[in-house]
């Protein structure tokens, strides 16, 4: 039976665009469903170019808006009122939580997704994270290693842009990078006194897919640092700026927006899903499409929330769950401000422009067979070092031409380390479908239920004093060192859910990211995760979307989905 | 502004406390209060003169020419920094004040009370004075939620996100173009006000 698409792709952000930009230049027709609105690169960001001044709120936001309908967006520093319309409305767009637990879910429906919002640090995952689950029991046996990836996040690389310093470390290995961006005068003080004390240790600069020599059409960074709202030189990677203009120049795709993909479909004598229903979230109305693969990139959770939905006589409790495991072992990163010190030193350097990247510190326990700490895996630092701006003027006594001078000037210098540790796979945090709750469209709404573990309190207790001891011996004073993870959902690194792993039984996706239950189904965003490790995760998901992507051109042209 | 500050709703109440005699005690001031007529007007003065006094004209002008009142009524109409708050009657020194008393009625209760007089009409340097002394108590330890740290911290951000704080005190450059990670600065260079991360962790 003919189909109205090679291949339709849920979700339009990070991976959903490396799907679309793989999958139409193998020679696919593709269709890629966005449930938000159309945003187009340039034009659309609106308040890019504007002044403080310029805006209602000075920036700041009205607080009864977000009261009133964002009120878990605004907590993210990230969001502010440049960036406001590239984030969810909440009160439209509920979720709900379990009872006695807490869970920020960061969203950005649009074109582009969280493309336009993310904060663009680009690690590999090394062989440390991939075999830590069969190694230490938690979680599922990822079912690759390092060596699957490499190529793919060469390739991916080579395409996005990311600037950066190689460091052969074990634990964040090498890539192929555009010229780093330059550590500053303080930061580069601390490096050499943290690695005089601690050789095993590195301190080098953020590895960002912030271009720092132009790309095929794309400007070099003009170190503006307010990437949020959206980038008309196309410096950084983003669906609009990269992905999305090289899938639309094969003439291969064809992009809906304001649509949401309510459920994948399943035809249970073929044994594979035949397309997806969907709802016009602008005129209500509902419609299928049908395709020989689907890819599922609509964010973690939202990936998720979609298979579960998508009920039928053969899976009960979701497509693709046989494993009843659909939902579980999700993952955040537990983050927290590892140590903030005052510097006394270099009152006369001072930096000039702003670079849209920190340092990073990799993860430097419980590599190999040595075991430090009472917690296994590890954490990461980032952060960087900066001279006080004039907000220090809030905090701060005094009145008049005085006051007025002071702040006139540079305020001292102080570096900022921020923890981001592994989140352990556990069976217990999960996501289900709300047994009471319905949205507007009356589709039950995500359940999310996740709590972070002690594991993750002991790594951030250590991390605090490891930082404190580090900016200590580069000479500041630490003025504050937390040890308490934020609420679940801070670190925006939510993931999980469809788990890689080789054991149909036990685990959601298989080494090519397919649905072990459904073959020509991939998931290939987040929720394929199977531990988290400590670094950002976005590049790995793109390396195992364009991976999947070739795996299943290869499949479908075999004959074998 | 006055439009701004009537919608902020900020101008409803006053407190009238002119030609009082010095030495007030908190007793004192609420019952004035109780006798006293609001002035709308009243609160819109406080803030020109306040903003006045934190922010002035020198070399560059000031807070009042960069329409810091305007912004801070804004911000206390839709409660940024949780300005409009409800308002714990034991911020008042005396712990008493009215059911419905704002941020602007505690500052202009506790300078009334400080002057020992009506604030508005003490002479400059007795202002300047006052003021201080309230800074200087809310900035130490154990003052933390001090309702003058709220405002200073709304005059401050509506002075350098104002075009005359951000761009003529301070200097402005959307487009940097470039990083430059060492450079020498003097303590005649004027900070760059959109140094987004030193803004927001500095």
């Amino acid at each position: 039976m003919s189909k109205d698409f090679d291949a339709i792709v849920v979700g339009s952000g990070i991976t959903g665009g490396w799907a679309a930009k793989e999958l139409t230049e193998k020679g696919l027709k593709v269709l890629m469903v966005e449930r938000g609105r159309h945003i187009e690169h340039g034009t659309d960001y609106v308040t890019e170019m504007k002044s403080p001044w310029e805006m209602p709120f000075r920036g700041v936001g009205d607080p009864q808006l977000y009261a009133s309908d964002f009120a878990v967006q605004s907590k993210n520093r990230h969001f502010t009122e440049y960036t406001q319309n590239h984030f969810v409305n909440d009160r439209e767009n509920p979720y709900s939580v379990a009872e006695g637990t807490e869970f920020n879910w960061w969203r950005s429906y649009q074109l582009g997704g969280r493309s336009l919002t993310w904060g663009r640090q680009s690690y590999r995952m090394s062989d440390h994270d991939f075999g830590a689950n069969k190694q230490d029991g938690h979680g599922v046996d990822w079912p690759i290693r390092y060596a699957d990836l490499k190529p793919w996040y060469d390739h991916v690389e080579r395409f996005i842009g990311v600037s950066g310093q190689n460091e052969g470390l074990s634990s964040l290995p090498d890539g192929i990078y555009q010229p780093p961006m330059a550590l500053n005068v303080l930061e580069k003080h601390a490096k050499a006194a943290i690695e005089a004390k601690w050789p095993d240790r590195r301190l080098t600069i953020g590895r960002t897919a912030n271009l720092t020599q132009e790309k095929e059409g794309r400007s070099a960074c003009q170190n503006r640092m307010i990437c949020q709202r959206g980038c008309s030189y196309g410096a950084y990677f983003s669906t609009q700026s990269s992905t999305l203009p090289a899938a639309q120049a094969t003439g291969n795709l064809t992009l809906i927006t304001d649509t949401v993909v309510e459920t994948v479909d399943y035809d249970a004598k073929t044994k594979r899903a035949n397309g997806v229903s969907v709802l016009n979230v602008k005129t209500g109305e509902r419609r299928r499409y049908t395709a020989r693969i689907i890819f599922m990139n609509a964010g973690a959770f939202n990936t998720n929330h979609i298979l579960l939905r998508s009920r039928s006589a053969a899976f009960a409790n979701g497509l693709g769950n046989s494993s009843g495991r659909l939902g579980t072992h999700i993952m955040d990163h537990a983050s927290t401000v590892g140590a903030i010190a005052l510097f006394d030193s270099f009152q006369d350097r001072a930096t000039f422009g702003n670079r849209p990247t920190g340092i990073i510190i990799p993860r430097f326990r419980n590599l190999g067979d040595q075991t430090e700490g009472d917690f296994v895996r590890g954490y990461s630092f980032q952060g960087g070092a900066l001279r006080s701006a004039w907000t220090r003027g809030k905090r701060e006594p005094g009145i008049g031409a005085g006051f007025k001078e002071n702040l006139r000037n540079v305020g001292p210098w102080r570096m900022v380390l921020v923890t981001f540790a592994e989140s352990l796979p556990r069976e217990t945090n999960r996501l289900r479908l709300d047994p009471a709750k319905v949205d507007a469209f009356g589709a039950p709404l995500l359940q999310v239920d996740f709590t972070h573990g002690e594991n993750e309190r002991k790594a951030l207790t250590d991390a605090g004093k490891e930082a404190s001891a580090m900016l200590t011996a580069a000479g500041g004073k630490v003025i504050m060192s937390l040890n308490r993870p934020g609420v679940g959902g801070s670190a925006i690194h939510e993931m999980g859910g469809a788990m890689m792993g080789h054991d149909p039984r036990t685990s959601v996706t298989n080494r090519w990211n397919q649905l072990h239950d459904v073959p020509n189904v991939f998931v290939t965003d987040g929720a394929a995760m199977a531990s988290s490790a400590c670094q950002n995760p976005s590049l790995t998901y793109m390396a195992l979307t364009a991976r999947a992507c070739d795996t299943a051109v290869k499949l479908l042209k075999e004959g074998r989905i | 502004m006055q439009e701004e500050i009537s919608r902020a709703g900020v101008g409803r109440r006053g407190l009238l406390l002119s030609g009082m005699a010095l030495a007030l005690n908190p007793a004192d001031v609420w019952a004035q209060v109780a006798e006293g007529a609001p002035l709308p007007d009243r609160h819109r003065t406080l803030i020109v003169r306040v903003c006045d006094l934190v922010i002035p004209d020198t070399d560059t002008p000031g807070a009042v020419k960069a329409g810091v009142p305007a912004f801070l009524a804004l911000a206390i109409g839709h409660g940024i920094s949780g300005s409009n708050a409800p308002f714990a009657a034991a911020l008042f020194t005396g712990g008493k004040a009215p059911a419905d008393a704002g941020i602007l009625d505690w500052l202009s209760f506790e300078l009334d009370l400080k002057a020992g007089r009506a604030f508005l009409s003490a002479p400059p340097d007795m202002q300047v004075r006052v003021l201080t002394d309230l800074d200087s108590q809310a900035y130490t330890r154990g003052n933390e939620k001090s309702p003058w740290r709220t405002l200073k911290g709304l005059i401050v951000t509506g002075y350098y996100t104002s075009e005359i704080g951000a761009s003529q005190e301070l200097r402005f450059e959307l487009v940097p173009g470039r990083f430059d990670p060492d450079i020498p600065v003097g303590p005649k260079d004027r900070a760059w006000s959109n140094d987004w991360t030193a803004v927001e962790f500095g």
